[in-house]
């Protein structure tokens, strides 16, 4: 009961603290993209090839570019208290809905790499430390090794190479069959397929440090003395392994995860472009690219409402994992 | 027939001038109804609005929404859409077009006089990037009856009769549109137009859907079923896509030119360089002729000298293109409009040729065997142009000019060249389109040396000899006077070098054979697609 409530309260405080925080990121933010040379205008002009000094004088106004710069960060503050988010001008549609439009395929995706790099990076690193130094860990550590330092948009052109061009198993890209337009289970079918090869290209990445964290984490617990005393009491290796140095050893990959998930959002622009993924990241990437600062500014702030929320997360998952850990 | 010389097929039939009637030959029988053509459209367009945008990928989608007054065929001639026939008057300031009877927009309403009118006087000359420009002799459009629009214009302006397609000139519904804020639109990401496909949906990051509008003026058209546009950020995802079928056809480069011939030997797959005859690019460096040493015409020419443009074409863009010969692209050949009669830069010993020069200009090579140093920006609109930066570097230091290359992204290129003219060598390639007054006056007159508008004349160069050749055939109405006037045009601008002209670019679509009759008309993936069918 006491505990509960004492959880109850920590998230209620962990909220209210955020605000400030997700504040200051937003001006940072709104300062940050405003020193980048250029702006949506010379690149919306650019794009037509053509132009006429109308034209472009037309585009800033409809911008905002033509008014000062505090007068436009206070319209984009009253905005994001609002939750309004903005228009994309660019894309002719307010920002709060392109963000949503994109926010399921990239949730789809994240949490995919997050329970297989996860998972299989879990039990690579519980087999490898399982006897450290035999042939079995040490396949696992070339395979993470190789997995890591691989860069990412050559996994995936690889995999399509093979899966998709060789084999023809799985399609090269898109997020569902664009000729045939299924609906309900034979849709899923089609988005899971779809799914298969950009989840793996991003999981391979991530599993190979959580497989080296993983590890280290349970040799590093093997040799505490809580194990030497387990070991008295007579439990099996099975348990010891499992009920405790486990346990224990989870710890950093909870933080490592909460941190990873900031990265994920980043990482994934690169698997979003080569598989046509219609993801956040991509959003972002182009947003950047068209100095499209209110759809930019808007996926920066659900980016930092995201990393805020794991981390609330992941503070309550330490204290479940590790019942020593008391939330204040 | 294999596909490389099914391309040289073509190729010879352009040279021939007699395009369209074989295309029309082979298409006896009668084509086959049905089918999904999936397209690459790359990148991803901003909104559909074609009506106040002119970025590229909007036209290859909007274009099989909205229609135009006119179509072209391969010589540049118009050729009626919803204009039925047009006649001119001797003083060329008065138009008058019969538009077609029955018309339906997508939604019903039947199309009528008013829709022209409204679209050009209250969208596209006011809003739409060009059409500011196409119609500003356009005083007003006159509608005497529901089929019949009379333009009335205080000076002629045969340009203007090149730009009205449905790509350049899309008609829309003025009972959708009127009384609405143009630019904000709701039909912006939504088109309503007369098309042969009907807008369906739009999966941002993902597709576009268009199925096949069966009250289609045209009767038993369009053949196909659907159309989807596809968005594919990585080329060689796009590349592997053609090769699977994912994706059927790729325009404006969306496969990557060092892919074309091996995809092009797979069977069932093919490419065309046809297709982009109202577009014409020409690659180019563009000086700043504000700033030393490019102030001197005689360093201008002496760099277009030593620029070899067959290594370009052959070895950077994988031989699809030709050597330029000045500012306006042979593609206006047919049109009279072209000359090849100007100063040669294209020599074969060019860096001999330009290091004599530049001693005579007095550039003379210090100690360490350059004569001076200057940035040179590269146009960051892909790889190749990061090569060609390579290239270029090298081909000056033979001359001794110590190049180093700047690479950015686009705004900030955008802004350096054509606001802040804080540079001094630049590659850029620029369209010709579909009219000189278009595509030639805005990067040569002085009139269009304005500050902070992207893809004028940034080099800064200009005549009041070249001004007025620009202004007499903006407004000559006899074919042969305004090839003329362009002919000592190329003469003059050529002898000056504000650029060098490297070489027409060529265009290339990548196709899957399944379907046929995909490129019929000199707009290429800028066509209704009304034709299109699949192959057997």
């Amino acid at each position: 009961m006491g505990v509960a409530r004492e959880r109850a309260r920590f998230i209620g405080r962990r909220v209210a603290q955020a605000v400030p925080t997700i504040l200051v990121i937003v001006t940072l933010n709104f300062l940050l993209v405003h020193l980048a040379p250029g702006n949506a205008a010379d690149v919306l002009a650019g794009e037509s090839g053509s132009a006429t000094p109308q034209y472009m004088a037309f585009l800033r106004h409809r911008f905002g570019l033509d008014q000062p710069l505090y007068v436009q960060y206070l319209d984009y503050l009253k905005n994001v208290v609002t939750l309004d988010l903005g228009y994309s001008f660019r894309e002719g549609m307010p920002v709060r809905d392109l963000i949503l439009q994109r926010l399921g395929p990239t949730l789809l995706l994240m949490g995919t790499t997050i329970v297989l790099s996860i998972g299989i990076g879990i039990l690579l690193g519980l087999v490898a430390a399982g006897r450290p130094n035999s042939w079995r860990d040490n396949v696992i550590s070339v395979v993470a090794l190789v997995s890591y330092a691989t860069p990412l948009f050559w996994v995936g052109l690889m995999l399509i190479v093979l899966f998709s061009l060789h084999l023809g198993w799985l399609p090269t890209s898109g997020m569902v069959n664009i000729a045939a337009f299924y609906t309900g289970w034979q849709k899923a079918g089609d988005v899971a397929r779809h799914l298969i090869l950009p989840a793996i290209t991003l999981s391979l990445f991530y599993m190979a440090l959580y497989v080296r964290l993983m590890r280290s984490s349970m040799l590093e617990q093997s040799g505490m003395d809580y194990v030497v005393t387990a070991r008295s009491k007579g439990l099996t290796e099975r348990a010891i392994t499992y009920r405790h140095v486990l346990r224990n050893a989870s710890l950093p990959i909870v933080t490592m995860a909460g941190v990873q998930i900031g990265n994920l959002l980043g990482g994934s622009v690169v698997v979003e472009t080569v598989f046509g993924w219609p993801g956040i990241g991509l959003l972002a990437f182009r947003a950047l690219f068209a100095r499209d600062l209110n759809l930019l500014l808007g996926i920066f702030f659900v980016a930092a409402c995201l990393v805020v929320i794991v981390n609330i997360l992941v503070d309550v998952v330490y204290s479940l994992l590790d019942p020593r850990i008391r939330l204040r | 027939m294999s596909t490389v010389s099914r391309r040289t097929f073509l190729q010879t039939l352009a040279a021939s001038g007699a395009v369209l009637l074989p295309v029309e030959g082979f298409a006896q029988d009668k084509p086959k109804q049905g089918g999904t053509l999936v397209m690459d459209v790359q990148p991803e367009p901003p909104t559909l609005a074609s009506y106040i945008s002119t970025s590229g990928p909007i036209g290859e989608v909007s274009a099989k929404v909205y229609d135009g007054l006119f179509e072209y065929d391969f010589n540049l001639k118009p050729i009626p859409s919803l204009a039925t026939s047009w006649t001119e008057s001797a003083d060329g300031k008065t138009i008058t077009f019969k538009l077609r009877d029955g018309v339906k927009f997508h939604d019903g309403t039947p199309f009528t006089s008013a829709d022209v009118q409204f679209s050009i006087m209250e969208v596209l000359k006011k809003f739409h990037p060009r059409g500011i420009n196409t119609f500003r002799a356009l005083v007003a459009v006159d509608t005497p009856d529901a089929h019949t629009v009379v333009f009335k214009l205080d000076t002629p302006a045969p340009y203007m009769m090149m730009a009205l397609s449905g790509y350049e000139s899309p008609i829309v519904p003025k009972h959708l549109f009127a009384g609405t804020d143009i630019q904000n639109s709701k039909y912006a990401n939504n088109p309503v137009g007369t098309g042969p496909f009907k807008f369906v949906e739009w999966q941002r990051g993902q597709y576009m859907r268009f199925d096949r509008n069966p009250e289609y003026w045209r009767p038993g058209e369009p053949h196909l079923d659907r159309i989807v546009a596809r968005f594919i950020g990585d080329a060689q995802t796009r590349s592997a896509a053609m090769q699977t079928s994912e994706i059927n056809y790729g325009g404006f480069g969306a496969i990557p030119y060092f892919d074309v011939a091996r995809l092009t030997k797979i069977p069932g797959i093919a490419s065309t360089t046809k297709g982009y005859e109202m577009q014409s690019p020409i690659v180019e460096l563009d000086f700043n002729t504000r700033v030393k040493p490019f102030d001197d015409v005689r360093v201008r020419q002496a760099i277009s000298i030593a620029i070899d443009r067959k290594f370009v074409i052959d070895n950077i863009w994988f031989g699809f293109g030709k050597p330029a010969t000045g500012p306006i692209s042979s593609n206006f050949a047919p049109s009279g409009i072209y000359t090849a009669d100007v100063r040669n830069y294209n020599l074969p010993n060019g860096a001999d040729v330009a290091n004599k020069m530049l001693d005579e200009a007095g550039y003379k090579r210090k100690a360490d065997g350059t004569r001076f140093e200057i940035v040179h920006d590269v146009t960051p609109y892909g790889d190749e142009w990061q090569r060609f930066g390579e290239y270029v570097k090298q081909a000056l230091a033979k001359i001794g000019i110590k190049a180093t290359i700047r690479y950015e992204d686009v705004p900030t290129w955008l802004r350096r060249i054509y606001t802040d003219y804080d540079f001094q060598l630049t590659s850029n390639w620029v369209q010709n389109l579909a009219d000189p007054v278009i595509g030639i006056d805005r990067l040569y007159s002085s009139w269009s040396i304005k500050k902070g508008t992207v893809f004028v004349n940034g080099s800064g160069w200009s005549s009041p000899e070249t001004d007025k050749l620009m202004k007499a055939a903006a407004i000559e109405i006899d074919p042969a006077k305004r090839g003329a006037l362009y002919h000592q045009f190329q003469k003059l601008t050529v002898d000056a070098a504000p650029l060098v002209w490297v070489f027409e670019l060529q265009f290339v679509t990548v196709y899957n054979t399944k379907f046929k009759d995909l490129t019929v008309s000199p707009l290429g993936a800028y066509a209704p697609f009304n034709r299109a069918s699949l192959s057997a």
